[in-house]
């Protein structure tokens, strides 16, 4: 059915796999730098995510509602992003500075457990009910599907992917330029590197640490809504689902490292789709139901060789 | 000070105690996959609770037959943690529940069983929760085993003259099981299977399956739950083009199916479910209390749900009193197909009978509910298409 070289390659295996670690890669950037500056796990980074794309969709549906035309969910984000990163300032301040000084396995626990009250609470506002966030199915662009078609190597890429991947190469670049040129970003990787040494060098680490919310919190909105753009609904355990393959990038990129995080993110995405490829015969390498269990070799087998990651993040 | 407390607390225990109320654990998937299915089958577990207590309640002093619901979310630890809380916390007599056979083959053998308490499940219908007892008669349903779904679904694949496919399965009891008799019996009678997949539930893409699996096939039998990868699978599926037609069963019949993917892209794909056969008697007195309550009398697993709620009732007011040990032996009593015929709501008439020390046999709006050796029962099942926007189900036989 699919002749032309690669044509099933690209399409089906290596585009969905781009897109996937776009969005690994945004939600691994917030995990990456609260674990890097913060240094603990925080696993209520992927219902952040889920509550964002659910405000996003509110934001939709009231303007829909009240103009008649719903906003671009990139539009409906940025609010959504300021709502998101006041949540976690609020978290932060009540739930996790308490245990600022306190073992790690506090804070961690302290996570853990507003990821399970900011699930049912979405769950209570919103029901636990999927939203459709796009109704119907997203066709390829037809443009570039006869133009690359008549030149043998038909691309089939549906908008929604072409504004994922444009938007998280946006967002990267924007990030690279906070961390490497403006003064907070460097005293972010200041205390990323080390933190008494920046503390004696004058940083205020609180004022770092909002930073670091506020850039984790705006990281994981645009992940949250590009998740919704591709899936087109909305469920409370999105966020979650994404979690555990967030982690593995952040690993493998190296702690603390937010281009680690890309490029883990990226490595994990392609590395799930990659692995249910018929390399050999007809039938699918690994089958599909091992899909995840792909993202955590990697990420083991990283721990055991080069455990600081690819960038060499910070190890503990 | 304490004393006074302590003597509050005791007489507060004696009160309770003496208006001991009839408990019966309701764990049912309100979050989860599938929570649009679940919600109105959870209603018609209050309609019996509500019909059994407006009837006089349970045994002759009219206790109050209470049903304590928990969430099993679908998923086997939320069962089994779900069920551990109502038999050692609440202190139910049995189980009418959990609602998917991950949930409720977990929750029977690591907690009712050991227990000795009666699972009656609403909707769990893998092949194989039949003989997963050894020695204990502990699990019913009053749901169909897929063993005859599937045969039922692959019967249909053929009769539609699909005569090759794939077959995509969510990785859990009740898909895998679906999946395989579906398989079996598909290839048996002369379908070809080109591939036959599992696919991990909860991912954010299947592009890559639906490419493996339709390179050389346009029909699809997909069994998965839809709120847990099966519209996106199927999106996937259609944006890609990989696939047009579709099969499937109960836990992609959702309403949910249709408002996310279109009706306009729907019209190739078909899904069964258990049904009721609407000329019985049981039947009609259901669909009319079902209308009542503004419920759809034939809702998946809606009279399923109705009816294990009814049946767990019975088999208590049968057993004399809430002794746990007593349920299993009461539950075959009134579901042996003999006996004086009691239909859906009529709970005043089965109490006289036996409080006079008949027998009855309860026909409910599912179906007759007649338990075999292993506790299930057989059922109808019905193909749904969609129709101006909506589900809408056919009897097969």
């Amino acid at each position: 059915m699919w002749e032309s070289f690669g044509f099933e390659f690209v399409n089906f295996y290596f585009v969905p796999g781009i897109v996937l670690g776009c969005i690994y890669a945004l939600g691994a950037i917030g995990i990456t730098l609260t674990f890097g500056i913060l240094r603990f796990a925080n696993f209520a980074h992927g219902e952040v995510m889920m509550t964002g794309a659910y405000v996003t969709w509110t934001i939709m549906a009231l303007t829909g509602a009240l103009f008649g035309w719903a906003l671009h969910p990139l539009i409906a984000a940025i609010p959504s992003v300021f709502l998101m990163i006041l949540v976690f300032f609020v978290v932060d301040r009540f739930f996790y500075k308490p245990f600022r000084k306190a073992p790690t396995i506090k804070v961690v626990m302290a996570s853990f457990g507003m990821m399970l009250v900011i699930r049912s609470l979405v769950q209570i506002l919103w029901g636990p009910n999927q939203i459709t966030f796009v109704k119907g199915i997203a066709k390829p662009n037809s443009f570039i599907r006869e133009l690359t078609g008549s030149m043998d190597m038909m691309i089939l890429v549906p908008n929604k992917h072409f504004l994922i991947m444009g938007g998280t190469v946006v967002i990267v670049m924007l990030l690279g330029y906070l961390l490497t040129y403006t003064r907070i970003g460097k005293a972010m990787r200041a205390v990323s590197d080390s933190p008494d040494l920046a503390l004696v060098t004058g940083i205020d680490v609180e004022v770092v640490i909002r930073a670091t919310w506020i850039v984790g919190g705006a990281c994981a909105v645009a992940a949250g809504v590009f998740l919704a753009t591709d899936i087109q609904m909305l469920e409370t355990t999105m966020g979650f689902r994404m979690l555990l393959p967030m982690f593995a990038a952040a690993i493998l990129g190296g702690i603390g490292k937010p281009y680690g995080a890309v490029l883990g993110g990226l490595v994990i995405g392609l590395a799930e789709e990659l692995s249910s490829y018929p390399w050999i015969g007809d039938a699918p390498l690994l089958s599909p139901g091992y899909k995840s269990g792909v993202a955590f070799s990697i990420m083991i087998v990283m721990l055991i060789v080069r455990p600081s990651g690819i960038f060499k993040g910070r190890t503990f | 000070m304490r004393k006074s407390i302590y003597s509050c607390i005791a007489a507060l225990v004696v009160v309770s105690g003496a208006n001991a109320d009839v408990k019966v654990g309701n764990p049912m998937a309100m979050t989860g996959p599938i929570p649009d299915l679940v919600a109105p089958m959870a209603l018609a577990v209050d309609l019996a609770e509500k019909h059994i207590n407006e009837q006089g309640g349970m045994f002759a002093s009219g206790e109050e037959y209470v049903i304590v619901r928990a969430d099993s979310m679908c998923d086997p630890v939320a069962g089994v943690d779900a069920v551990t809380k109502l038999i050692n916390v609440s202190g139910v007599v049995g189980i009418v529940g959990p609602v998917c056979s991950g949930g409720t083959i977990a929750q029977a053998e690591s907690v009712s069983i050991p227990a000795g308490v009666v699972t009656l499940s609403v909707s769990a219908s893998a092949p194989a929760i039949s003989n997963m007892e050894t020695g204990t008669d502990l699990v019913f349903r009053t749901a169909a085993s897929d063993a005859y779904q599937g045969v039922a679904l692959a019967e249909l694949a053929l009769a539609k003259g699909i005569t090759d496919m794939s077959v995509s399965y969510a990785n859990d009891d009740y898909n895998a099981g679906l999946a395989a008799v579906f398989a079996e019996h598909y290839a048996a009678n002369g379908g070809k299977i080109h591939l036959n997949e599992a696919h991990e539930p909860n991912k954010a893409s299947y592009r890559s399956e639906v490419a493996t699996l339709g390179a050389n096939t346009e029909n699809l039998a997909l069994f998965a739950y839809y709120g847990s990868g099966g519209i996106t699978l199927m999106r996937n599926a259609m944006e890609t083009g990989a696939f047009s037609t579709f099969l499937g069963a109960d836990g992609m019949l959702a309403q949910e199916v249709i408002d996310q993917l279109g009706a306009e892209n729907l019209t190739n794909a078909t899904f069964t479910t258990s049904t009721s056969d609407e000329s019985t008697p049981g039947y009609a007195a259901w669909s009319a209390l079902a209308a009542a309550a503004d419920l759809n009398p034939l809702g998946p697993f809606v009279p399923n749900s109705y009816d294990a709620a009814f049946m767990m009732a019975l088999a208590i007011e049968k057993a004399g009193s809430a002794n746990r040990d007593l349920i299993a032996g009461a539950l075959r009593a009134i579901g042996n197909g003999s006996g004086e015929v009691i239909l859906p709501g009529e709970w005043a008439k089965a109490k006289k009978i036996i409080a006079a020390g008949g027998d009855i046999n309860y026909n409910g709006g599912s179906g007759p509910q007649d338990f075999d050796a292993n506790g299930d029962v057989a059922g109808d099942f019905s193909a749904s298409v969609v129709k101006d926007g909506v589900w809408v189900g056919k009897i097969i036989k």
